[in-house]
């Protein structure tokens, strides 16, 4: 049963990285706490809701769909209303934000009740066997896919223009400025991409969970765990933490019980701010100007 | 007509005033040295130039165009390009990825590979750290990166902060050598902002002194260096 609560673990955590990617990113790169980043991962999880049940798409299908139908929400929130707010205050951003997701979640209520929704694909009860231990393919697919979107928003950082636009903005604003990249079109599309990941990871979610209006608030613990454990800003601090977190909240609720789990991951949390603020993955001379 | 002309410019911050009125030209293909002690608005102008500062009052014209309302990354594209203070490098990237950032600014950005080429003729030492982050070089390192990362965007004009600040005379040499070139082959202009005033005078064709927000004296570097006032105040010469 150990092997059983480890291989859980691990999946899972593939998931809860790829929930956070996209909040350390824009607290890296803009320096803003985006409350409202799981109520993008809660409307994910609806868009496959609602395209599975009203046309029968795959919701494997409808992630594309999930992620750019958040990428637009995030990018004009940004746009419109966060580029306005982030050369204030932090703590008007942290209310405005806040504000943000007290909406999305209530017009999710409005739109679709509060009523628990789930999505069963047709391989919702298959299982395969992994290391001796059976598990449900639909877990193998969310953390592979997890997995997948992560790296593949790493490489993108690290090799395209854009990506390399986006770091340097999160590493000096002022002078990715002078080297002609324009800050506010960096954060809208920080903002876009960061939602657009967490709306896969809802819809990946609404494979594995009941899907409702709360279903994205009940990540937001993981998520600044994860951001704090993985360092804010690096996307593959977030990968390793995700799985780190999983791994051991599946251990904590295997050797003392579920109810123990949130206290172990906070307490591992604590932990790493003592040690080692950064983060385990925080780079050197990352932010040095920001 | 000038490259760059400013007029009145006031700035401050908050209550207080750091440029009063400030006033100076540079002509196409010059290079003009702008000294000053420590808390004269150096730094301040240049960061005006550049668009990061609003100035309270004045106007900026940069190739006949007025550039007062345009943002930073703009004027970067109009081919206005900075060497910071302190570098400024982008620490946790490569020497190569600081150059190719550089230039994203440029007017016409398929000549990336030859730009950073001509930036390793003028710098050889760093061809073998081109793949380095690029905290990790040393001071006169760092400056020759700051520096060719500037000359990717194939700038018209470089300003340039503090070029000397913490760095050993035989590198401050070096690179005052790499500016004379890029002037000379290249016809960029050149704004020198510096405390070493004898250096700056040394490599400019025209000096201004700038002191608390105002231009006090301007004139040729030859006469400048002559002059009992500049040899006593900032030359420490009697």
């Amino acid at each position: 049963m150990l092997a059983q609560a480890t291989v859980n673990g691990i999946l899972l955590g593939g998931l809860y990285g790829l929930a956070t990617v996209g909040f350390s990113m824009v607290w890296g790169v803009m320096g803003v706490i985006n409350l409202a980043h799981t109520a993008f991962i809660t409307l994910g999880a609806y868009v496959t809701y609602v395209l599975f049940e009203r046309y029968g798409l795959d919701p494997l299908l409808s992630m594309p769909l999930a992620m750019a139908s958040m990428f637009v929400l995030g990018y004009g929130i940004q746009r419109l209303i966060l580029n306005h707010v982030i050369r204030t205050s932090l703590l008007l951003s942290l209310v405005v934000t806040f504000g943000i997701e007290l909406v999305l979640t209530d017009a999710t209520v409005l739109i679709f009740t509060s009523d628990v929704r789930s999505v069963n694909a047709s391989y919702a009860s298959t299982s395969v066997a992994v290391f001796g231990t059976l598990v449900p393919v639909v877990r193998l697919l969310a953390a592979g896919l997890s997995l997948a979107l992560g790296v593949g928003f790493f490489v993108f950082l690290r090799r395209a223009s854009l990506g390399q636009a986006i770091l340097a903005t999160a590493l000096d604003r002022e002078m990715s400025n002078l080297m002609g990249i324009n800050p506010q079109q960096v954060f809208a599309l920080t903002a876009g991409a960061g939602a657009a990941l967490a709306g896969a990871a809802g819809s990946l979610s609404s494979m594995l969970f009941p899907v409702s209006p709360t279903m994205g608030v009940s990540f937001l613990g993981a998520v600044f765990v994860i951001t704090v454990l993985g360092g804010i800003g690096s996307v593959e601090g977030c990968i390793v933490a995700g799985f780190l977190y999983g791994l051991v909240q599946a251990w904590a609720a295997y050797w003392l019980g579920t109810s123990f789990q949130e206290i172990v991951a906070f307490a591992m949390f604590l932990g790493v701010l003592v040690v080692r603020p950064q983060g385990l993955f925080g780079r050197a001379f990352f932010g040095e100007h920001a | 007509m000038s490259l760059l002309s400013v007029e009145q410019l006031a700035v401050s911050y908050g209550d207080s005033r750091v440029l009063v009125d400030v006033g100076f030209t540079l002509q196409q293909g010059e290079i003009v040295a702008l000294v000053g002690a420590n808390g004269a608005g150096k730094t301040t102008l240049l960061r005006t130039l550049t668009g990061l500062v609003s100035p309270r009052s004045g106007s900026i014209t940069f190739d006949g165009q007025p550039i007062l309302t345009v943002p930073p990354y703009e004027r970067a594209r109009l081919g206005l390009a900075m060497v910071p203070e302190g570098r400024r490098l982008f620490q946790g990237l490569t020497v190569r990825q600081n150059l190719e950032l550089g230039s994203r600014a440029a007017p016409d950005t398929s000549h990336k590979t030859e730009d950073i080429d001509f930036v390793f003729e003028l710098f050889p030492e760093l061809v073998r750290l081109q793949n380095r982050l690029s905290g990790l070089l040393s001071g006169g390192e760092q400056q020759m990166c700051a520096i060719g990362r500037a000359l990717t965007a194939r700038p018209r004009m470089l300003l340039i902060d503090e070029m000397s600040l913490g760095l050993a005379p035989v590198v401050v040499e070096r690179i005052a050598g790499v500016i004379r070139t890029i002037n000379r082959d290249r016809g960029i202009s050149i704004l020198l902002v510096e405390q070493d005033v004898g250096l700056a005078l040394e490599i400019a064709a025209r000096g201004y002194v700038l002191d608390t927000g105002r231009i006090i004296i301007d004139g040729p570097s030859s006469e400048l260096l002559l002059r009992d006032d500049i040899r006593a105040a900032y030359l420490g010469l009697q």
